[in-house]
């Protein structure tokens, strides 16, 4: 099995040239973490021409909601949520300038597609390794939408977090190609 | 010496203690040690290098959270409490206690606030809310005990449940429209409920019954049992076996294991129907169960000798 990859954040198309669905990587350097609701309110703002908490361009965002942290610890079990609830939402942030997200699950067709006209990959964390996936979050602060407690958009400091690509700009589906390797015909 | 009072109330602090001492140490913090044995197994089966990784990983990922008392995964899930009890006892108070406990747990950080009004989607903050948990009760009068089983069911895997109300013609030679019905609901989840995962089918009743029978076979039977029933365990082998064949495996990274069990659970019906619930289950199976006899002696779900 191939080694991992250790890639810097933030992403830029010159990384992205080289990635390739089913490559695995080791993240380290700054993402954001968001779901449904910090979503809905990102595009609300996008619609309304009001600013954004965050510049999204170059930026990668983590589908997650992690649950309470420790004393003494930045952060809870900080594992993937369901991509496809962000579906209706990530064309829209990929034209901003997103170049990554990190969930788990099958995206659809235009999410994908956006993927390839804008260059943005979209990479899978172990579905259910929250505990072990918090070990590589080294900071986490709310940098906007606080109310909304764990679905907050939080600012995550991470060091060697690992994921594997799933989309890359290719047009390349791990999910698409595993299935079809391991599928065992009748 | 007897943890009942005069009218067969458990003694409430023995009670919330237990409950307390279930969901801390068999709930939040690993999964059913039925499930980790498939887990295990799976991973020695697996054919893809990278999918044994990520089964490997995700076997660490449950021994680091029960080494650091840490919840296994970020998300509970949504909380169903399967309660039976018989003429011995009375479970006054029990669903108060469940839902305190579960505010406690918040509150102590095992669990992140996930509850919402369903239109609003307001977070209640602490897990409280109305119909949570899900309560399932079962008096039959000659249980000499209570049993309760709480199961914390993820919801990325909800959004690939489905069910359909078959005709009797529907169904085909050797229910082929039934398994061919449970195969497309995989196949079109594909990695969102966290696989490998557990399905649930429930068939027969009426669209309620359906749907709370396939609930109830993945949450509270052992992944590693066989129905009673020789029919619906040498189907329930069958599926098993055709899900393992998709390639969708863990994480839907492509892979051999893609299911750990399937559990199916039937009730008659009409002429007219045949409905059928499939409900997925994700491999974080966060669930404990306890009976307890009016002496004070508890007895665990889900473990013993027969833990395989």
């Amino acid at each position: 099995m191939a080694q991992a990859k250790k890639i810097t954040l933030p992403l830029t198309d010159e990384t992205l040239k080289d990635l390739r669905a089913g490559d695995n990587l080791l993240l380290t350097g700054v993402m954001y973490q968001g779901r449904d609701a910090a979503h809905k309110r990102i595009v609300e703002a996008l619609d309304q021409g009001r600013p954004l908490p965050i510049d999204l361009k170059g930026q990668t965002i983590f589908f997650m909601g992690p649950s309470p942290a420790r004393p003494g610890k930045p952060i809870g079990a900080a594992g993937p949520t369901t991509s496809i609830r962000m579906d209706s939402y990530s064309p829209r942030l990929i034209a901003e300038g997103l170049k990554g997200m990190i969930g788990k699950g099958m995206r659809t067709k235009p999410v994908k597609d956006a993927m390839v006209k804008y260059k943005a990959v979209y990479m899978a964390a172990i579905g259910g390794a929250g505990a072990l996936l918090s070990k590589s979050i080294k900071k986490a602060e709310v940098v906007a939408y606080e109310e909304l407690g764990p679905e907050a958009l939080r600012r995550l400091e991470i060091e060697d977090f690992p994921v594997t690509v799933i989309n890359d700009i290719y047009g390349g589906d791990l999910y698409e190609e595993g299935k079809a390797k391991y599928q065992v015909k009748a | 010496m007897s943890i009942l009072s005069g009218n067969g109330t458990i003694d409430k602090q023995f009670l919330k203690d237990r409950i307390s001492y279930l969901l801390r140490e068999k709930c939040y913090i690993t999964i059913s040690p039925d499930v980790m044995y498939l887990m295990e197994k799976s991973y020695e089966e697996e054919t893809s290098d990278s999918a044994k990784e990520m089964l490997r990983t995700m076997i660490e990922n449950v021994r680091m959270a029960e080494n650091q008392k840490k919840p296994v995964c970020q998300s509970p899930g949504f909380p169903t409490a399967y309660i039976r009890w018989g003429k011995g006892t009375d479970i006054t108070g029990l669903k108060d206690i469940l839902k305190e406990e579960i505010v406690n747990d918040t509150k102590d950080g095992f669990l992140r606030p996930s509850m919402v009004h369903p239109l609003t989607r307001k977070n209640t903050g602490d897990n409280s809310g109305v119909g949570v948990p899900n309560m399932e009760l079962e008096y039959e009068p000659t249980l000499d005990f209570m049993e309760v089983l709480i199961s914390f069911k993820g919801c990325g895997a909800e959004l690939g449940n489905a069910i359909k109300i078959f005709t009797p013609a529907q169904i085909g030679e050797n229910a082929k429209g039934i398994k061919e019905f449970v195969i497309d609901t995989v196949i079109k989840a594909g990695g969102k409920p966290c696989p490998p995962i557990a399905l649930g089918v429930g068939i027969g009743g009426q669209m309620d019954v359906a749907a709370k029978l396939s609930r109830r076979a993945v949450s509270v039977r052992k992944w590693t049992d066989h129905s009673p029933d020789p029919e619906i365990a040498r189907m329930e082998e069958e599926i098993l076996g055709m899900i393992n064949q998709l390639g969708i495996g863990p994480g839907g990274v492509g892979g051999k294991a893609t299911a750990l069990a399937v559990k199916i659970e039937s009730a008659y019906t009409h002429i007219a129907i045949c409905p059928v619930a499939v409900n997925f289950h994700c491999w974080v199976a966060r669930r404990g169960g306890m009976r307890i006899y009016p002496t004070g002696r508890i007895e665990y779900l889900f473990e013993g000798k027969d833990k395989k």
